[in-house]
């Protein structure tokens, strides 16, 4: 728990996220009825994932801030598109942008990225392709060449549940 | 010849004889082949394994409906975006936006830059109401790097969003009757629009991308060109609002193409993250300068605007109240506006202690924040931008099943969606 002014933050572990936003929305004397903002943040290669929700209640003069914390090696959370059908865009972005894959969203696709897109854009260890040739892992990155596309190889740096949903083999 | 040969309802008839009368006719290819992906080839996808069910659910054809591509280049798509709208006849029965035509990266590319920056590559994401897209960093940056603007400078802040939102309502105003067929409006509506860019560019010195707002305080102080123009505005935009309204409200095709077109509940509009003026629209009172007051808002006097029917013709009129509502607030800020500094005293390159900090202000179009993390380098860790139109698009796969496929823009232009926030 942690405040700043006009905020309150709590950290939970990933996979309790709906139940506790559940009983955030819910309760009557909490009533933190209004999602503002549902969005990921990559703490770097060896770290985590962090999936940071924003509330709204007319009942408190804070921003609610849920820190949901997410296995990199493994990165399945449990969808809240069943608390806020809005939470539909969001997800698809945190998919498109970092590889999160989020368990019961019916509609885990792509949004910015085209639908053959094979990388994850937003994550650290993506380089912007000014300075793909000089990273460690110049040759692997497909960034803009489909032609290139090695599987085999991309399957080393991915988790082989994400690469699967991928592929569309799920 | 060929208007003596009455063609029945087609689904009625088996294939073979469905082919021989449109042959008789002399009319139509054949229809879109039905089954499961059929959908895929006639937008122009190609042939891949099934993602998602709700893929399943858009691609795969009944018998008599067929896939048509609404864009991107659609004149009235707002921008470049693309829906995929399945018809049966003329009657939608799904919809799915497709979007990222023009994703920039802008969230990647801010995490690349200095703090300063951060606000001029906000900028050209949402451009009608760029002031509020730098507003929210700059509170932020302000709440990490713990600084405080100056009394004058939120005052100035606020005037140049109002004036913002203004231009933004008008333009609205226009987009949606030009979308209905009338020309008209959107002159109007430009008229009003060019007074004020004039007006923010005479402060700024930009016309669109105002690149106005610093961390701690604003760029420039308010200049005599800019209060003789606002004064020459004020005189008549109240006569010029009225005179588009003249022109739009009562007309009988706005009227029959907007009442109970679109219709949103509250509770839907909440759960679908719907904001701003399109959700209190739908009768909810929620906007962010009173749910939580931001800048000089707390100083001013004003309510909380809803209406009660949650259609398009309620989004248009709620837009037409905010436009007065906005007009007054000006008032009230030109009036008490102090004299004084409008930068406080910052390094010219920012370095934050780590932290994180979230940012909410109320835009043209709704809920709009920010969430930055600082590392304690000279550039935001991560960046997050909310925009308000990206997560009300979700509503038009839900309004539109049942209605007719020329209605699609139209209840579209009603949300006022801008594809260079939605896109990023």
């Amino acid at each position: 728990m942690w405040t700043d002014e006009d905020t309150v933050e709590v950290t939970i572990e990933g996979d309790r996220n709906v139940a506790v936003l559940q009983v955030l929305r819910d309760d009557p004397k909490l009533n933190f009825f209004y999602l503002a903002d549902a969005a990921a943040v990559d703490y770097g290669p060896t770290e985590h994932f962090e999936v940071v929700y924003h509330l709204y209640s007319d009942r408190h003069p804070v921003w609610l801030r849920v820190r949901a914390r997410v296995n990199r090696a493994d990165p399945h959370v449990p969808s809240i598109t069943g608390l806020w059908e809005g939470a539909m865009f969001h997800e698809r972005e945190m998919y498109d942008m970092m590889g999160i894959l989020f368990d019961g969203n019916r509609d885990l696709r792509r949004i910015y990225m085209s639908p053959d897109y094979r990388s994850f854009p937003q994550r650290k260890d993506f380089l912007l392709p000014d300075d793909a040739a000089d990273s460690s892992a110049a040759g692997v990155r497909p960034l803009e060449r489909p032609e290139t596309w090695d599987l085999s190889r991309l399957s080393d740096e991915l988790a082989p549940g994400v690469l699967a949903h991928v592929e569309g083999e799920k | 010849m060929t208007s003596e040969v009455k063609i029945p309802d087609p689904l009625d008839l088996d294939r073979d004889e469905e082919a021989r009368l449109r042959r008789v006719a002399g009319m139509a290819p054949e229809r879109a082949p039905a089954g499961e992906y059929a959908g895929f080839e006639s937008v122009g996808l190609p042939e891949r394994p099934p993602q998602t069910e709700r893929e399943r659910e858009v691609y795969s054809l009944e018998e008599g409906e067929m896939l048509v591509n609404m864009g991107p280049q659609h004149p009235s798509t707002h921008g470049v975006m693309r829906l995929v709208v399945k018809v049966r006849g003329e009657v939608v029965t799904d919809v799915d936006p497709v979007l990222g035509y023009l994703h920039r990266g802008i969230e990647k590319l801010c995490e690349e830059a200095t703090y300063t920056t951060v606000l001029t590559y906000v900028d050209p994401m949402d451009y009608l109401s760029s002031m509020h897209n730098e507003h929210a960093p700059a509170i932020a940056f302000e709440k990490l790097f713990g600084v405080t603007a100056p009394k004058r400078a939120e005052y100035i802040r606020a005037l140049v969003v109002e004036l913002n939102r203004v231009f933004s309502h008008s333009l609205m105003m226009g987009f949606l009757a030009l979308d209905m067929g009338g020309i008209t409006p959107i002159l109007y509506g430009f008229i009003n629009r060019d007074e004020i860019v004039d007006m923010l560019s005479a402060i700024s010195g930009q016309r669109m991308l105002f690149n106005f707002f610093r961390v701690g305080g604003v760029n420039f102080d308010a200049n005599d060109e800019f209060f003789s123009r606002l004064g020459t505005w004020r005189g008549h935009v109240l006569k010029n609002v009225e005179m588009s309204e003249r022109v739009i409200t009562d007309n009988e095709v706005f009227r029959s193409r907007t009442i109970g077109m679109g219709t949103l509940s509250g509770r839907d509009a909440i759960a679908l993250g719907v904001s701003g003026p399109n959700l209190r629209a739908s009768g909810v009172p929620f906007d962010i300068r009173k749910a939580h007051p931001y800048s000089i808002y707390p100083e001013l006097e004003f309510e909380v605007i809803t209406q009660p029917g949650g259609d398009s013709n309620a989004r248009y009129l709620q837009r037409i109240a905010e436009i007065k509502q906005s007009i007054n607030l000006i008032d009230q800020i030109v009036d008490k506006m102090p004299h004084g500094a409008v930068q406080a005293q910052v390094p010219g390159i920012i370095r934050p202690k780590p932290g994180r900090a979230y940012a909410a202000v109320e835009s043209p179009r709704g809920l709009y924040s920010v969430y930055a993390i600082s590392d304690g380098g000279p550039n935001p860790y991560r960046f997050r931008m909310r925009d308000p139109s990206f997560v009300s698009l979700q509503a038009i796969p839900k309004l539109m099943p049942g209605r007719l496929i020329a209605d699609t823009m139209a209840v579209m232009a009603s949300f006022d969606p801008v594809m260079g926030g939605v896109d990023k």
